[in-house]
């Protein structure tokens, strides 16, 4: 933390602070989530998860982060069902952005969810079974730690601690914002002048709002809380970082001049390097939740324009799961990430789903519309779409009482006197930096439970793919007839459409073998019925071909010989299959 | 062109023909070995270690990265401060072979080293030399049978079936040669072109021809699908794995832009280098002598900028008109959270303006000034005979990121096309041009009679509803003129590969033929000879060699190096050089000065370029000012420097109060060197 003027009160409050994190409580499974979870704690909450479930889970420092800290995933798995790798992989992160912290928060109550209910409740039980869950808590670790331990406001420490040149000067770094009072949040300046352009809003003078034509001002708003550093005019304009590192993927990659924040080039952050390896040595990962705040938005790609429109037939798929993500939790929207909310190159679920192949959401959890105060009669006062960057005054008034009567005050700095040593005597405050982003911890419980929810619909329909021979049919002497049906009654495919077309990796394959056996002719059997069989050219016992979700394919084999055949299904997201037949 | 070497071991080439099949071939046995004046991957590394043991106060070798198929990839550092970390001098950053099959660009980047260290051309600069950056492919030219091919050997299952790497190639007819099977087969598309029938054309049907054959590189189908050679070793295309126009799922360009360590290690080490203040890669296109192609649809144009409707409403703007980028920042500004700047790049990447793809046309006026001296300078050494064009800069290729990205001057080289083919004036030539026709009055165009225009349209593949009348009438009927219609023609895309020629042969293709007639004796070119393929039957094994076309005989090699190399260190020369030109000192009275202080550019290369100005990568460079007490009234005390034209001189007042008599001024640049002068403020009035 950078402490530019140190008074007394600023130390002992540090002390109190860290005092109170030491003695904070043990952290026990069941982990409790009344509150939120700091660097250590998170690593802490992971290990002791895993501590608890032995035999369930297992834990993965999978790198380090630019400040060298751990960057933990935990991996659920059911042993007596299977190698991990042989299931529908199910991948859950959150806090990308430093500052957006609930988003690990539902991933520690999902892996803490489906573990204590395992045994207990069967749709539990059954999705630990059939699918292998693996979480990345905090991505940003940097950033959670800096964003719990230095002063902030809601949305600083987004990025990676890789140094730039925010304000092209030629020193990296060098104005960072500063605590002046000391509270733990970085607010906003302001200065009594007749000649500014701000008054205070006659129904709550906490609320800034522009002088009418005509009318004298009040106050000058002299920006975020903090000193020219560099001395030049400007105050806090290059402050540590900023490499988004959700920007900073290989898919649709574009530079910092089209986007700010993308980092010089693709994977130059060390936990966007991290979590690459760790997805591509996890093939069968098909379906990823990445967290976020705030907006309440369930995002699927693709991230820009140029990138034309998805496959109709993944669209089909996202459409079933995100309208029940909708539904899952009140108010927030299913959207096209370009489309309804910005354009983005080069983010997380861009690369998912071009690069692992994988159905992808970005949850953008938290929406400040929660924070009510009004009756229940009372009129909306509007439509619940996002102000923008302007604000809208009734509703911060609303805000504010919400803050002074469901909170008691806990989220708004109020405004205080400080002298500050280039502009005199000034006021500061603003919102804390633990609000307007993430739920008052009383509210946390619902979100994680019912966005984890989200999370859950999704992982029951993971492709669920059984195989049947239904056929052993002698056609004459020592010629067979083999016919398998290979049914998904799940929602997802066992392949994205889009990795079909692109050829992204070999899709499912099925193997006819035999000691006694030679495939004559093999492929497709489009009409059962009429006996239409699409028999393919060449290696007729191998065949590729994906499974769409709740759909059956059927394939025939023509083999000359005799004895036992064996009939293998392979698939990269959706497992194995083997049956034997005799031939007689 | 390496010859075949007849002195092979018959041994070995039974071996390995045996190891596919058994089967009689007619082939005589012949092991390829490369020409010996060029130097594979370890010799090239070698060959750098001796450069730096005999002169290892100034050079240094750096690791990047190891390829995939375990070779290092080594850079060698030539320098007056090859001990420090933080470099003062500006540097200069080649590259050569990123394709890994142009073997002469390797030896050009080792001669370079050589004459950087003789021509004590490293005294007030760094180079950063790496000759060999695709080292998996490049061996390919050293290794039996010959095959060009540009893949490192990252594998990579190309056909998408059970097995990975599976269907390469075979030389079967053991000449060590890899080169083309040509079948017989009335769905083929492909015919032979009359006159020469070592040559194939694609058959045109809307022209009556009939295409005869089917073509496939030589081999056999070794997972039994159908397909020939089509999951050979490999891999990654290094000159396709850089972000600028990065294709995803391309056949050899990689799964995302730097996924190969090759390409990944030339990011790293270029952005921690910002004294990096000009790239040159040595490969297939040539920046020196043809300016970066434009004309690319849909660049971000920052003066045009169309507000989408869903923007629109909260900024006030109309959606059905075009905005600058000023006068979007106006409209975003008052929207944006105190302390929030908002910046061009800010509004690009919300509006989702995308990438800058054309250079910015003030670069392309040093390319061009530049491409002009470059022939000017080749024609006194004589090297002027016309050859084949170099290759347009590909899509994903590092010439392409360094300018667009890197924002600093790219050049690049190629060394050697073929020879361009005579044309034979022949009687039934029109000996018209498009240059000729521009010069033309309409009346001389029209005294050229119908039969001779006519003769012209067809040279240059004329659609053919230009009948010569039409055209005659369009310029008697002042609806053309010569001019434009020489303009015109200009413009239609090369006839490179429909030629001019009656026989139908692509100009490429008879340049090839002539080279391997008139000066490789014919061992450029495999003879079609038949031979009983095990699924295709009878078919004819020829072609050309792999390498023809850029790699010349090693005879050539030192003669094209001597005359082409240098260029690049005159161009080195030419980077952005800051100055302090001048200053002044006026006093104001009461310790109130007023500084000015001249900054010039004194060489011709701009300070960065025009794109590094809008990308912002380049460092700026900044005056400082400094003295006791020192108290800034008007201007900063640090003055970045974001932009200085070729030999511009821009002056720079600040107003400032101290009690000293001298003030420093330090002018402090990453990569156009560094000045200072002491101002003093004492003796003025």
């Amino acid at each position: 933390m950078r402490i530019f003027k140190t008074t007394i009160t600023t130390i002992l409050l540090l002390i109190l602070a860290q005092a109170g994190f030491s003695q904070a409580q043990k952290i026990e499974v069941p982990l409790r989530f009344d509150h939120y979870y700091d660097y250590s704690q998170v690593v802490e909450a992971v290990k002791a998860i895993n501590k608890a479930f032995p035999q369930m889970t297992s834990t993965e420092v999978i790198g380090k982060s630019e400040e060298n800290r751990d960057i933990w995933s935990l991996t659920i798995n059911n042993p007596d069902t299977g190698e991990p790798l042989t299931k529908p992989g199910v991948y859950i992160d959150g806090n990308i952005h430093g500052n957006e912290i609930q988003a690990t928060e539902v991933n520690l109550y999902l892996m803490n969810y489906l573990l204590t209910n395992y045994g207990k409740n069967e749709k539990v039980t059954a999705m630990v079974d059939r699918n292998v869950f693996y979480f990345v808590p905090s991505i940003n670790v940097d950033g959670r730690y800096h964003f719990f331990n230095d002063a902030n406001t809601p949305s600083t420490n987004r990025g990676l601690r890789i140094p730039k040149d925010d304000d092209y000067d030629g020193l990296f770094d060098e104005d960072f914002p500063e605590d002046l009072n000391g509270d733990g949040s970085i607010n906003q300046i302001r200065k009594r002048d007749p000649f500014g352009q701000w008054k205070t809003d006659p129904k709550d003078p906490r609320i800034m709002v522009r002088v009418e034509p005509g009318e004298m001002g009040e106050w000058t708003i002299l920006g975020q809380e903090g000193i020219d550093n560099d001395g030049d005019g400007r105050v806090n304009e290059d402050s540590e970082g900023y490499v988004d590192p959700n920007r900073n993927w290989g898919s649709s990659w574009a530079p910092p001049y089209v986007q700010s924040g993308a980092g010089n080039y693709p994977y130059s952050g060390n936990v966007t390097k991290a979590v690459t390896k760790f997805m591509m040595d996890r093939p069968n990962i098909i379906m990823v939740f990445a967290f976020h705040n705030n907006g309440g938005m369930f995002l699927r790609g693709p991230g820009s324009k140029e990138e034309g429109p998805l496959n109709p037939r993944d669209i089909a798929v996202y459409d079933i799961l995100g309208e029940h993500a909708e539904k899952i939790v009140p108010d927030y929207r299913y959207l096209i990430s370009w489309k309804d909310l910005y354009t983005t190159y080069g983010d997380f679920t861009e690369f998912t789903y071009n690069q692992v192949g994988a159905f992808s959401f970005v949850g953008e959890l938290f929406m400040p519309e929660h924070e009510t105060y009004k009756a229940h009669d009372a009129k909306e006062t509007e439509d619940g779409d996002s102000p923008g960057f302007g604000g809208n005054t009734e509703r911060e008034r609303e805000r504010l009482k919400f803050n002074d009567y469901v909170v008691q005050g806990a989220l708004y700095n109020e405004w205080e006197t400080y002298d500050h040593p280039k502009y005199g005597e000034v006021e500061i405050g603003g919102w804390a930096k633990m609000s307007s982003r993430l739920p008052h911890p009383f509210m946390l419980q619902d979100l994680v439970h019912r966005n984890a929810s989200a999370v859950m619909y999704a992982a029951s329909q993971t492709p669920d793919v059984s195989m049947e021979i239904f056929d052993t049919q002698k056609v004459e002497d020592n010629l067979y007839k083999v016919r398998v049906r290979l049914i998904n009654k799940n929602s997802i495919p066992t392949m994205t459409y889009h990795s079909v077309q692109n050829k992204l990796f070999p899709q499912d394959r099925l193997t006819l073998k035999g000691n006694n056996a030679k495939v004559i002719a093999g492929g497709e059997l489009t009409d059962k019925y009429n006996n239409e069989v699409n028999y393919k050219d060449h290696k007729p016992e191998v065949q590729f071909f994906y499974v769409p979700g709740n759909q059956a394919v059927e394939y025939e084999f023509l083999v000359e010989g005799s004895g036992t055949v064996n009939v293998e299904y392979i698939s990269r997201k959706a497992g194995k299959r083997s049956q034997n037949t005799r031939l007689r | 062109m390496q010859r075949p070497k007849f002195k092979g071991s018959l041994f070995w080439s039974c071996i390995a023909l045996l190891t596919f099949f058994l089967m009689s071939t007619n082939a005589h046995a012949q092991q390829t070995s490369a020409d010996s004046r060029y130097h594979n991957p370890s010799e090239i590394n070698n060959a750098l270690d001796d450069i730096h043991d005999s002169n290892n106060d100034i050079t240094k070798i750096h690791t990047l990265a190891t390829s995939p198929g375990g070779t290092d990839i080594n850079l060698i550092e030539i320098g007056p401060e090859v001990d420090k970390s933080n470099k003062e001098l500006p540097a200069i950053f080649v590259t050569a072979n990123l394709e890994g099959d142009i073997p002469i660009s390797s030896e050009a980047a080792l001669h370079l080293a050589q004459l950087v260290i003789s021509e004590n051309a490293a005294q007030d600069k760094t180079w950063y030399i790496l000759p060999n950056a695709n080292p998996d492919a490049a061996a390919k030219y050293f290794s039996s049978p010959l095959v060009q091919d540009s893949r490192n050997d990252k594998p990579h299952n190309d056909d998408m079936d059970e097995s990975v790497d599976e269907d390469g190639w075979e030389d079967l007819n053991g000449d060590g040669i890899i080169s083309q099977m040509r079948v017989k087969d009335p769905t083929g598309p492909w015919m032979l072109i009359e006159g020469d029938t070592r040559l194939m054309k694609r058959a045109d049907r809307s022209k009556g021809e009939v295409g005869m054959y089917k073509l496939y590189t030589e081999g056999i189908d070794n997972d039994n699908d159908g397909k020939y050679n089509e999951d050979g070793k490999g891999g990654v295309n290094i000159n396709r794995n850089f972000p600028h126009l990065f294709k995803d799922f391309t056949e050899t360009g990689g799964a995302w832009p730097g996924s190969t360590p090759e390409t990944y290690a030339i990011f790293e080490f270029a952005f921690s280098h910002p004294e990096i203040a000009m790239t040159f890669s040595y490969g297939a296109t040539n920046f020196s002598m043809v300016a970066p192609k434009g004309g690319r649809q849909g660049s971000a144009d920052f003066q045009n900028i169309e507000i989408p409707e869903n923007f629109a409403e909260q900024l006030g703007a109309d959606p059905n008109k075009t905005y600058t980028m000023d006068e979007v920042i106006e409209m975003v500004k008052p929207l944006a959270p105190p302390g929030f700047e908002i910046t061009e790049s800010v509004v690009a990447s919300f509006l989702g303006l995308g990438a800058v793809v054309n250079p910015v046309s003030d670069d392309l006026k040093f390319y061009n000034e530049l491409a002009d001296q470059y022939k000017e300078y080749l024609k006194e050494k004589g090297f002027d005979e016309e050859r084949m064009d170099p290759e347009p800069a590909k899509d994903g290729s590092f010439e392409l990121w360094s300018y667009y990205h890197l924002g600093i001057p790219t050049f690049s080289m190629d060394f050697w096309t073929l020879p361009k083919p005579k044309k034979e004036e022949t009687e039934e030539g029109s000996g018209l041009t498009a240059d000729k026709i521009s010069e033309m009055s309409s009346e001389e165009f029209l005294e050229l009679g119908e039969e001779k225009i006519a003769m012209f349209l067809k040279e240059i593949g004329a659609p053919e509803q230009f009948s010569a009348e039409r055209v005659m009438s369009m310029i008697e009927g002042g609806q053309m003129t010569p001019e434009r219609m020489g303009a015109m023609i200009k413009q239609m895309p090369s006839s490179g590969s429909s030629g001019g020629s009656s026989d139908g042969a692509s100009e490429k293709d008879k340049a090839l033929i002539a080279f391997n007639d008139n000066v490789l004796d014919g061992e450029g070119f495999v003879e079609w000879t038949t031979y009983d393929h095990p699924t295709l039957g009878e078919v004819e094994i020829g072609g050309e060699v792999p390498f023809v076309r850029n790699t010349p005989p090693g005879s050539m090699v030192d003669s094209l190096l001597n005359a082409q190399v240098p260029w690049t260190i005159k161009l080195a020369d030419k980077i952005a050089r800051l100055r302090i030109l001048n200053s002044s000192v006026t006093s104001k009275g009461s310790n109130i000065y007023e500084v000015s202080v001249w900054v010039e550019n004194e060489n011709y290369l701009p300070f960065p370029t025009a794109m590094g100005e809008k990308n912002q990568q380049p460092r700026p460079a900044v005056i400082t000012l400094n003295a006791n007490g020192l108290e800034v009234m008007k201007g900063k005390t640090r003055t970045p420097i974001t932009s200085l034209g070729g030999h511009e001189v821009r002056k720079y007042t600040w107003l400032i109060r101290t009690k000293s008599n001298t003030i420093d001024v330090n002018l402090e640049s990453a990569h156009a060197w560094n000045d200072r002068t002491q101002v003093n403020l004492g003796g003025s009035k």
